[in-house]
């Protein structure tokens, strides 16, 4: 292989995949190394494996908060699992709880991406201490992890928005990749993207935090503001600047989003908390939709009763016209569930002319008069209207996986029309037997 | 005469065995023995007579519930090569088994592998194959000896099929996981951390199909083992490697290239085989002047034929996508569906479903189905089971490949036929004509360029992203330190302390594919009536068959190109039944970027040969009609479509002015006999390369005024990696591209390229062998029996002006001195 510099540059392969600057423009200045340490308040921080930067704030906002256990067994049960008596203990003790999120050199994960700002927080007199390890150099990784295994073993028990994805395995592969400090063992992570989700995805459509401090905490009361916060998808590009030599003021910045996030984190928590553990009488300034979208994370946690009391709640409160019949179609899918199929068939008659649930609505109803009230003449009628509608609907559909569907769900009631059509006609002949 | 006693003594050697297929067979050859009336047409009737299988016991040592498994599966002892393996795994060492189609290798992997887990539990092994489709037919296999031994360790495939649930516990209990170098490269080795349980325990690699991974795959496949060794290092392991290998000329260079070890070569083989007969089969002339044959597709179409007719189960294979279409169209509609029935005849190639695929498989080994055209895809191991005849249309391209395909036929016992039909491509009639060279010779060589900068910088990036990149660690024979600290100032890398770290957000091993120049693919869409998506074709391929107004043939079906979006990558097709099929014409530039070394000839007028790097443009500008069963060529189309372009290095030869100016020919006939004669080049080339024909592409450009600036550069010949099947040019694209270059004195350059990005080790070795290569070129084309020019020397005559015969072999004898 020839080794002309031509050819190197010619190598697509060392072409920097976006005309991005490698160097920055400005470089620091030999004086300037420990600027980032002063801009931010940080500290030198050492142990056997090295050194790092370290800095601790105490904010008196956002405010403790007193988990409920309503609201913790909702949060830490998954579909199906119910908690070990050891992780409940581990949950209801606040003071091994911390609070965790990192800034990263990129959001693809593997083992190439390193998390340089570790930040962790823990409720302390009333409000929240928080903690950041920073590394200046890949060479300092080995002293963050300890310092921050060494925190973990005092406070087991994780808080996080997306952690369970993100964070915490990205940690796991830094920790393995150390072969030297082992991964911490978890007494039990809560990650509150998933009932973020569940609860405000309905009415803000994106759940990130900026959203969610936004437009559920109640930002001008929060004790902060994100108006000159760094943007995300900039962090890792700064981070490399500031390693080839650049600005730490950018970093700075980067610090503090960091402290905002954490803060935001267990301001979120206390909402959560207090929406999840409220009784139907204390919900009078909650947002309809809100309402609603707590009630599809009670359903999914298995806890109908409450959700049909929240589904119907939101009701009464007002639901705009789109999500009102969603609202119907899941009170009555829960009613059926209950076995209340009176409430039920009540429920499916006002579907019955949505352009959506219409079809279903029909064919709950004709399940409902053919199987329990035993009405075939009305079974039929609903039968029909439902396959009218279909066919309605393929008329209008170019989608080939919706026509599949809709050809699917014709074939049903054909059936069904065709099964009741043939119980009229016995009955009709053994009528007429015994007019004979 | 001598043919007809040839056809007589194999007749002879046949009617001694008996059997049904055997007479059958027998007959087929009889009829093929009919129409040889001047005897060229069956130029080699070869026999193999059975193989009785030579065992050994079990090596005393293997763990006692494992014999006992594979005694209940039948296996009551080894095959000599079997044991030998085991013991050669046993004590410790890297092998590479070379034996033929169906000689057990499996056993050879597994059963040292399954011995060291019931030892010691802890064991892990890697398993590699080529294919999603090879491992998931290995998987069968071992689900089947773990049932007879408890289930007492986890094998899984891993690849982009498994289900993101079942991950978590492939790589805590998978004591065997069989994937593919792929998702080692972008699923597996970036995310280590995860297969810690692996990596810490994995004492062994297996590597089937090791003769797949030669050119680029190859060249890839080494980094990504570099790689892996890395990471099992990290972990503190070494593991050990065993390969397997269909025939070639150098596995064990080919293992210890790839390997960067030691490796033992073990190529005795013990295996039975059942008697076989090998015909070459050469079209018959049908205008000597012209040098014209029939068409050996149709022949193909024929001979199989013959045998479907007796109900023998017959594999065809074709060289081409193309192809493949057009022999199944024939064949099914010589064998139409019965009523109620499904259909007895298939295709087989890359486009089709999966699923589609796994059906298929399943007809031919339950018997249901009796015929199957395939591309080479069916050339790996996938179990098909035993099929009575195999034809190829058309040289396969290597005397490896040709044997693989042929092995297909008659797996283990029984009587078998295969028949490879010559194409009238000088390479086909080379190897038909002088079948000793076939039957006598070993198979190609095998060639990897691993050090290839583009391929080694990319796994660089990689091996960087799992893991920072220590003082004096060693990745190729190439200058780490150096790359490095380039990588850094392009801003991929960081020095931290003494290692180098990623710093980039992007994921490097996604934009990498092994196999391909890109990873795109483009879906296909049949709108006739609700959408409906039918296939699926890579990048470069969909340029040649699916752009607008192609006729698109799959499973038979004719289609009609609508449209295709270019950005989303989808081809809308309509279904048609018309009496042609549509073929793109191609236009190839070259560029010299950097002559490595030039030198002029010794003998003869001035002239100058050269290697180096070259930049290579190609585009697909039009297309042509051809109508089914004559050939002929019914309309044409222009077509503006994006380019293809890449880097690589070719072996190039200047014609110089003086050359030029002593030939006696016009300027049309000079400039025909140099097209003429580098299609005569390149099939020597490949012979001499003792590589594919894909593997090499060819261009014709003006020389450079001065050296070393950018000159625009013509040419208009086959450019491999788009084109799976030679492509013969026309006049059309000669007066089209040509015309306005027709000075009076064109110093032409005559560029040879690997049709890899980064090149794969061509060019330096023709540069070497220059003076042979211009003395068997001039040779070929001499002892070509046509009078104007065939398609077996310079190219068809039809598509020639006359004399181009004449003025290529004026050229070489200039050249020759």
């Amino acid at each position: 292989m020839a080794s002309s510099p031509d050819k190197f540059s010619r190598l697509a392969a060392l072409r920097p995949a976006r005309p991005a600057p490698s160097r920055p423009a400005a470089l620091r200045a030999p004086n300037e190394e420990d600027s980032l340490a002063r801009l931010i308040g940080a500290g030198v921080a050492k142990n056997h494996f090295g050194e790092h930067l370290a800095l601790r704030n105490w904010f008196s906002s956002p405010e403790f908060c007193e988990p409920s256990g309503v609201a913790l067994e909702l949060l830490s049960r998954g579909r199906d699992e119910s908690l070990t008596r050891r992780t409940r203990a581990a949950l209801e003790d606040t003071a091994r709880w911390l609070f965790l999120d990192t800034e990263t050199t990129g959001l693809a994960g593997g083992t190439g991406t390193y998390p340089f700002l570790v930040g962790i927080a823990w409720w302390d007199g009333g409000g929240l201490q928080v903690e950041q390890f920073f590394m200046r150099d890949f060479s300092e990784e080995h002293s963050v992890l300890h310092e921050l295994a060494a925190r973990l073993a005092e406070r087991p028990v994780l808080v996080t928005f997306n952690g369970k994805s993100f964070d915490w395995p990205l940690l796991e592969n830094r920790f393995t990749m150390t072969r030297a400090i082992s991964a911490p063992r978890l007494a039990a992570h809560l990650d509150l993207l998933h009932p973020a989700r569940a609860l405000w995805k309905l009415r803000l459509g994106s759940v990130r935090l900026v959203e969610l401090e936004r437009h559920v905490l109640d930002a001008p009361r929060l004790g902060w503001h994100r108006e000159d916060d760094v943007a995300s998808s900039l962090i890792p590009q700064y981070y490399f600047d500031y390693l080839r030599g650049g600005s730490s003021a950018p970093l700075a910045g980067v610090v503090r989003h960091n402290q905002m996030d954490l803060r935001g984190l267990a301001a979120l928590f206390g909402k959560i908390n207090t929406l999840l553990a409220s009784q139907d009488e204390d919900r009078d300034g909650v947002d309809s939709l809100d309402l609603f979208g707590l009630s599809r994370f009670l359903e999914r946690r298995g806890d109908s009763d409450r959700a049909q009391a929240a589904c119907t709640q939101a009701l009464d409160f007002g639901l705009p016209a789109e999500f009102r019949q969603r609202a119907r179609r899941e009170l009555a899918l829960l009613a059926k569930r209950r076995g209340d199929h009176h409430a039920a068939a009540a429920l499916w008659g006002e579907l019955v002319s949505d352009p959506q649930d219409g079809v279903l609505a029909c064919e709950q109803l004709a399940i409902h008069y053919e199987r329990r009230a035993k009405d075939s003449v009305r079974a039929e009628e609903f039968a029909r209207l439902g396959l009218a509608k279909l066919q309605r609907t393929r008329a209008n559909s170019r989608d080939p996986y919706a026509a599949a569907r809709i050809a699917r769900l014709s074939e049903k009631f054909l059936f069904r029309i065709n099964r009741l059509a043939a119980r009229k006609r016995t009955a009709k002949a053994g009528i007429r037997r015994l007019s004979l | 005469m001598s043919q007809s006693l040839a056809v007589r003594a194999a007749a002879n050697s046949l009617a001694n065995a008996s059997g049904t297929a055997v007479t059958r067979v027998r007959e087929v050859l009889d009829t093929l023995a009919t129409r040889d009336i001047n005897g060229d047409v069956l130029t080699a009737i070869r026999y193999f007579p059975a193989r009785n299988a030579q065992f050994a016991a079990f090596p005393a040592w293997v763990h006692p519930a494992l014999v006992a498994a594979y005694n209940a599966k039948g296996i009551r002892q080894s095959y000599t090569h079997q044991a030998a393996a085991t013991e050669a795994v046993h004590a410790g060492k890297n092998i590479v088994v070379v034996t033929p189609t169906a000689s057990g290798k499996t056993l050879c992997y597994n059963l040292p592998v399954l011995h060291e887990i019931l030892e010691r539990p802890d064991t892990r092994a890697l398993y590699l194959f080529p294919t999603k489709a090879l491992a998931q037919d290995q998987l069968a296999e071992l689900y089947d000896l773990n049932q007879r031994l408890d289930n007492c360790f986890g094998v899984f495939t891993y690849d982009g099929d498994t289900p993101a649930d079942a991950r978590r516990a492939i790589r805590e209990k998978g004591h065997v996981v069989l994937t593919n170098p792929d998702m080692l490269h972008t699923g597996i080795l970036p995310h280590h951390t995860r297969w810690t349980r692996l990596f810490e325990n994995l004492r062994y690699i297996v590597i089937d199909e090791l003769h797949t991974y030669r050119g680029v795959f190859g060249s890839h496949l080494c980094n990504v083992l570099r790689r892996l060794r890395r990471i099992a290092n990290f972990y503190g392991r070494e593991p050990q490697f065993i390969c397997c290998s269909a025939t070639i000329a150098n596995p064990g260079e080919l293992a210890a290239r790839l390997l960067e070890k030691d490796v033992d070569v073990l190529s005795e083989n013990g295996a039975p085989a059942g008697e076989k007969t090998f015909v070459f089969y050469n079209p018959p002339v049908v205008n000597r002047a012209l040098g014209i044959r029939r068409s050996y597709v149709n022949e193909t179409s024929r001979v199989a034929q013959e045998f479907l007719k007796r109900d023998l189960q017959t594999l065809v294979f074709a060289n081409s996508r193309l192809q493949t279409e057009i022999l199944l169209t024939y064949l099914q509609q010589a064998n139409p569906q019965a009523p109620g029935k499904q259909e007895t005849i298939r295709g087989y190639r890359g486009g089709y479903l999966p699923n589609e695929r796994r059906e298929i498989e399943r007809g031919l080994r339950d018997g249901r189905i009796r015929g199957v055209v395939s591309t080479s895809a069916l050339e790996l191991g996938i179990d098909v089971g035993s099929l009575d005849t195999v034809v190829m249309a058309g040289y396969p391209g290597s005397i490896a490949a040709t044997w693989q395909r042929a092995g297909r036929a008659g797996r283990r016992s029984g009587s078998s036929c295969a028949v490879m039909v010559a194409s009238s491509s000088p390479l086909d009639q080379f190897m038909v004509r002088n079948p000793d060279y076939f039957f006598g010779n070993t198979p190609e060589h095998a060639f990897i360029q691993p050090d290839n900068l583009e391929i080694l910088v990319n796994h660089l990036k990689c091996a960087a992203f799992e893991l920072p990149i220590a003082p004096g660690e060693h990745f190729g024979e190439v200058d780490i330190p150096d790359l490095c600290a380039r990588l850094a100032e392009a801003g991929y890398l960081h020095l931290a302390g003494d290692h180098y770290h990623w710093t980039h957000e992007a994921y490097p091993a996604d934009t990498i594919s092994l196999r391909a120049i890109s990873s795109d693919n483009f879906i296909i869409i049949d709108i006739t009536g609700a959408p409906n998506v039918i296939g699926e074709v890579d990048f470069p391929s969909a340029l040649i068959f699916l752009h607008e107004k192609a006729i698109y043939i799959h499973g038979g079906q004719q289609y009609h190109v609508e449209h295709l979006d270019f950005k989303e990558r989808k081809a809308y097709v309509k279904q048609v039944d018309v009496d042609y099929y549509t073929d793109a014409v191609r236009y190839t530039q070259v560029r010299i970027l950097e002559a490595s070394a030039t030198s002029s000839s010794s003998s003869g007028l001035a002239n100058l040969h050269s290697h180096g790097d070259v930049l290579v443009r190609s585009q697909v500008i039009g297309f042509k009609k051809i109508k089914f069963f004559t050939n002929e060529n019914i309309g044409d189309g222009k077509l503006e479509l994006p380019e293809n372009e890449m880097h690589t290095t070719s072996y190039w030869i200047t014609l110089e002015r003086p050359l030029l100016e002593s030939l006696p020919y016009s300027v049309s006939e000079r400039q025909s006999g140099m097209f003429g004669m580098l299609h005569a080049l390149a099939s020597v080339a490949t012979l001499l390369l003792m590589c594919d024909g894909r593997d090499l592409g060819t261009a014709i450009g003006e020389r450079p005024p001065q050296p070393d600036l950018e000159t625009s550069v013509i040419g208009a010949e086959n450019s491999a990696p788009l084109a799976p099947a030679a492509d013969d040019f026309t006049p059309t694209r000669l007066s089209d591209v040509s015309r306005s270059n027709l000075k009076e004195f064109f110093e032409p350059n005559l560029y040879l390229f690997d049709a890899y990005p980064g090149g794969i080790g061509f060019s330096e070795p023709l540069f070497r062998s220059h003076d042979l290569l211009i003395h068997k070129t001039r040779e070929l084309i001499a002892a070509c029996a046509c009078e104007q020019g065939c398609p077996s020397c310079v190219g068809p005559a039809g598509d020639l002006v006359p004399r181009t015969k004449e003025a290529a072999l004026a050229i070489l004898d200039r050249l020759c001195g």
